[in-house]
């Protein structure tokens, strides 16, 4: 095992290989609280890149409904009862948050690389804790869609979940959280591959599965703690995400040569995704990029959490939490950094209100971007805080610098003109 | 007796035994391993998958899995005598596992048992869900049990015919594991699971608990005795009585609402006596039929349309 050093964990952990990192790495940001589980994106990649036979039963992209759904059914929730199991009581965090090389404080626990030893399979040791999905947890992708949890009971007469609905954190609750490969820095599917068939793209990061080499050892998916690599039985190698790799290089015509979002983020109609490449440092870290959308929700204003940073793997998926749902779930799921990301996102200020409206408004990469300044357009007190709404411009850029977005704050208001009346 | 094999089953089941069993000498598993990874050199799909085949057949056989599917079978001794042949394919998910019987056009039997890959890889599991289903193939190959697939939901609503089936099992269910228990052989149910299902099923019955042990520690019944018990449990073909849940005698759906002749004006029932002649006025009749004749009756309107 090596020592590298995990930014999400504010700490070095181990890992089997020396840390490398590429020049700009995939990554992207979800804005939960405004996913409406369409299944757009699912369905996007699906016809896109999963549409052979063998893999009917393989989802890339998936959205889930939390906290019930799962796909493999409770992937997250056996997860982390293995760590628990393997450091009982001691899988916590502490210390206090610093700047991009700590900026959720420090993860005490173990992560699936420092808890692989303590299980022994009649193959040997893991090299990254895990364990295999089977045939029947794969089924029923989106099992308990919109099944919300509660913590009122019924009574008779008695309507229950009468006041689920209560803010801030809602007493009845579900969120859709859409899945992807995170295309980790430090991935366990690379690292538990005993024929060295997955390697990590040195340009972009995206993790890819070599399919000459691939053997169908399946150590990938016992790996994986976000259950995002795949068997094809008719193959028999193992498949996952290839973010959509022709589009982030700039291949796809309707790019005009510069680099596109992938399929699942284009299609997103609920405009909750945004994708980008990021600079890192030698360390691993965030080069810091001030004007790059992703590094701002990541590392300025912080909104943006990643999924599980506690397994260790440090994806490069951001999610900013959904604000209705209790506390403790969140912390466990996006760890430390929730309180304030919540607080931040509820009561946003100029800035943020102006990059949020990036999302979704260009399938192209915007890889820096500017704010225009504009009037006053409303005032009001929210949750007892002055809140002012600037109908600011933002501007967003492509790789090249060519101006991709332009769009302001306010809603734009379109107003019939009266010889269309009552027109479709 | 032939014992046929689906390949998904052989493969799944020897992949999952590599990753799991403790019992398997490591440097078998590495053969095994060795050996798939010869596989992926033939080019040729159709090649590639009899390569495939052929290793899985090979360790199916060495790791002892065929022997198990074996002497499951040589438990149950009137298959061999019954049954052309014993057929094992994979399920994707529980409910799907199970066995059934396929009778050719020429009357040759065949069983057919789905089950879980995972199951093979663990004894404790594999061995009583066989003798469960395999019990199931016995008594359909038996004569003395009478089995008839048709009679099961024969002449009922799809809900009545749901509920026929539901209760068919549970019964068919309890008289096995009982059977199999005294035996000696491992079930997968044990006596109190089995008697708290009964109870969920029948809990309106108030001799449940005794009508439970009885089939329990019964001997083996027939179809039709599982299929009556199934299908009238109260006994009310038996004895027209006026009881909440007994059919009604005009429309034979089991009713809680019964209105009595004394309740019915004379029109009405003189259309009904029309209609059911050997209709006794003691065994009144579901409100919903009394609803019917009310409303026909008084309007002058047929109670049947001829089409």
């Amino acid at each position: 095992m090596s020592k590298v050093y995990n930014w999400q964990l504010g700490r070095e952990m181990e890992y089997p290989y020396d840390a490398a990192f590429p020049d700009r790495q995939f990554a992207f940001v979800f804005n939960l609280n405004r996913c409406i589980g369409c299944q757009s994106c699912t369905m996007a990649c699906k016809s896109t890149w999963t549409f052979s036979k063998g893999q009917e039963h393989m989802w890339w992209n998936n959205v889930e409904t939390k906290p019930y759904g799962g796909y493999p059914h409770h992937w997250d929730v056996k997860l982390l009862s293995l760590l628990e199991q393997s450091n009982p009581g001691g899988q916590t965090w502490n210390g206090q948050p610093a700047d991009v090389k700590a900026p959720y404080g420090q993860f005490k626990g173990r992560t699936v690389f420092e808890a692989a030893t303590t299980h022994i399979s009649p193959e040997g040791a893991q090299r990254a804790l895990g364990y295999l999905p089977t045939d029947e947890e794969w089924a029923s992708p989106n099992r308990f869609e919109d099944n919300p949890s509660g913590s009122e009971k019924g009574h008779r007469g008695q309507l229950a979940f009468s006041s689920g609905a209560n803010t801030p954190q809602h007493k009845t609750w579900f969120f859709y959280l859409a899945r992807l490969c995170n295309h980790c820095s430090y991935p366990a599917c690379l690292a538990a591959c005993p024929r060295n068939a997955i390697y990590k793209r040195p340009e972009d990061g995206i993790v890819l599965v070599d399919q000459e080499r691939c053997r169908g050892y399946r150590k990938c998916m016992e790996a994986c703690p976000y259950k995002k690599t795949l068997y094809r039985g008719t193959t028999r190698t193992s498949e996952k995400c290839i973010g959509c790799f022709p589009r982030v290089e700039g291949r796809d015509p309707d790019g005009g040569g510069i680099p596109m979002q992938t399929r699942c983020m284009a299609a997103c109609v609920g405009h909750i995704r945004l994708q980008g490449l990021v600079q890192m440092n030698a360390d691993g870290s965030w080069k810091e990029d001030r004007q790059h959308p992703l590094y701002y929700l990541v590392h300025v204003a912080k909104v943006a959490l990643p999924l599980y940073p506690q397994f260790g793997t440090e994806p490069n998926g951001y999610y900013i939490p959904p604000r209705w749902v209790p506390r403790p779930y969140l912390r466990q799921m996006f760890g430390p950094g929730v309180d304030a990301a919540v607080e931040r996102y509820s009561n946003p200020d100029r800035e943020l209100l102006a990059v949020l409206q990036l999302f979704g408004k260009d399938a192209r990469m915007c890889f820096r971007y500017e704010i225009k300044e504009g009037p006053k357009v409303f005032e009001n007190s929210i949750r007892g805080r002055k809140f002012e709404l600037f109908d600011d411009t933002v501007i967003g850029y492509g790789a090249d610098g060519t101006k991709i977005i332009e769009t302001k704050v306010e809603e734009p208001l379109h107003v019939r003109p009266s010889q269309h009346a009552n027109s479709i | 007796m032939q014992l046929l094999l689906d390949d998904d089953l052989v493969e799944g089941a020897t992949f999952l035994c590599a990753t799991r069993r403790h019992d398997i000498p490591s440097t078998s598993i590495r053969r095994f391993h060795q050996s798939r990874e010869k596989a992926y050199s033939f080019l040729d799909p159709d090649e590639r998958q009899e390569a495939f085949a052929r290793v899985h057949q090979e360790f199916f056989q060495e790791w002892g899995l065929r022997a198990a599917l074996d002497s499951g079978l040589a438990r149950f001794q009137n298959l061999q005598q019954h049954l052309m042949a014993a057929a094992f394919r994979k399920a994707r998910v529980r409910t799907e596992e199970g066995a059934d019987l396929h009778v050719n056009p020429d009357a040759r039997r065949r069983a057919i048992v789905a089950l879980l890959p995972e199951r093979m890889a663990s004894t404790d599991r594999l061995d009583p869900f066989l003798n469960h289903e395999l019990q199931h193939v016995s008594d359909m190959v038996d004569p003395a049990f009478e089995y008839d697939a048709e009679g099961v939901s024969a002449g009922a609503s799809p809900s009545q015919q749901r509920l026929v089936r539901e209760r068919y099992r549970l019964i068919w269910d309890v008289t096995i594991d009982g059977r199999l228990g005294r035996c000696g052989f491992a079930t997968v149910a044990t006596e109190a699971e089995r008697s708290a299902e009964f109870e969920r099923a029948f809990g309106f019955l108030a001799d449940r608990s005794d009508r439970f042990v009885q089939l329990w520690e019964g001997d083996h019944p027939t179809h039709t005795e599982v299929l009556s018990l199934a299908r009238d449990p109260r006994g009310f073909s038996q004895t027209r009585q006026i009881e909440p849940g007994a059919p009604c005698p005009l429309c034979g759906f089991a009713t809680f609402q019964w209105i009595r002749a004394a309740d019915i004006s004379a029109v009405v029932l003189g259309r009904i006596r029309k209609d059911f002649k050997e209709w006794h006025e003691d065994e009144a009749l579901c409100a919903r039929c009394a609803e019917m004749y009310e409303a026909t009756a008084m309007e002058g309107l047929p109670t049947t349309i001829e089409l």
